[in-house]
């Protein structure tokens, strides 16, 4: 039986997607039946998107002749 | 004993080695921007960023000998990022055994492994530029090593095998860093209270 520790640090590590099958299955199940579990994982959802906007919002993208300089300084 | 070169085109990989200016051009045009705004997210300034990543190509121009095609290019350019991040940033790139954030986390949970107390459901109506500016302090609180996992997994969405090859740490280590990197930034922007109701 998972425990919410053990299903949250699942979560958070990021070793979902690589855990065998019965044990994807069973953090399923106890996220089925636990609201506070539940509320971890929208939580780290909420991390994520709030990254992922200020990734956003930086100044991310280069000048327009960034390549250029690139391939000139690969040249010397 | 022939080697498979599954992940690049060895007359590609040649004409690397060669320094023929199409093929480093067209490396150039493939990863220079994905680069630059890794550098940007990893905290570095837009002209710190721009002359990393010119140094990025530089060495992998070096190394290219060394470069056996088995990786992805990506992962080989964001492995030399990563490096030169660090040496900029002058980090210490060992990461302490025990981070104190790893007791936060503990002490969520009772000796059973259930909640102490339930997680505060993050507010859905907050919009992104609200979350964005929530969350850009918060993330000057990781070490140099989490900022740059969080930044390869969680931006990037790059696999923790990858990451794992870029940074020079275990999957699991990897797994670790991005635990503790979130949780900082769970518990950070709980102190700004986010996700209480309003």
């Amino acid at each position: 039986m998972m425990t919410c520790k053990d299903v949250s640090t699942l979560i958070s590590t990021g070793g979902l997607s690589d855990a065998p099958r019965a044990r994807r299955l069973a953090v399923r199940l106890h996220l089925a039946m636990c609201r506070h579990c539940r509320a971890f994982r929208r939580q780290v959802e909420a991390v994520a998107r709030a990254a992922r906007a200020a990734a956003a919002a930086l100044e991310a993208e280069p000048p327009h002749d960034f390549e250029s300089k690139i391939a000139q300084r690969l040249r010397r | 004993m022939m080697r498979s070169v599954a992940r690049l085109d060895e007359t590609f990989l040649g004409r690397l080695r060669r320094r023929d200016p199409e093929a480093l051009r067209r490396v150039v045009d493939e990863h220079s921007r994905r680069l630059y705004r890794a550098a940007r997210g990893m905290g570095h300034s837009t002209s710190e960023a721009e002359d990393l990543v010119q140094d990025v190509f530089v060495t992998f121009i070096e190394s290219i000998e060394r470069f056996e095609g088995r990786s992805q290019v990506s992962t080989w350019l964001f492995g030399i990022l990563h490096y030169k991040s660090q040496e900029r940033r002058r980090a210490v790139v060992r990461e302490e055994l025990n981070d104190p954030v790893d007791q936060v986390f503990e002490s969520q949970f009772d000796a059973r492994g259930s909640w102490v107390q339930s997680p505060s459901a993050p507010d859905q109506h907050v919009s992104a530029r609200e979350a964005a500016e929530a969350i850009r302090d918060c993330v000057d609180g990781l070490s140099p090593l989490q900022r740059d996992v969080f930044q390869l997994r969680q931006i990037e969405e790059l696999s923790a095998a990858e990451v794992s090859k870029i940074v020079g740490q275990t999957i699991t280590h990897i797994g670790v860093l991005l635990h503790r990197a979130r949780t900082k930034l769970r518990t950070c922007l709980e102190g700004k209270g986010w996700g209480r109701s309003r």
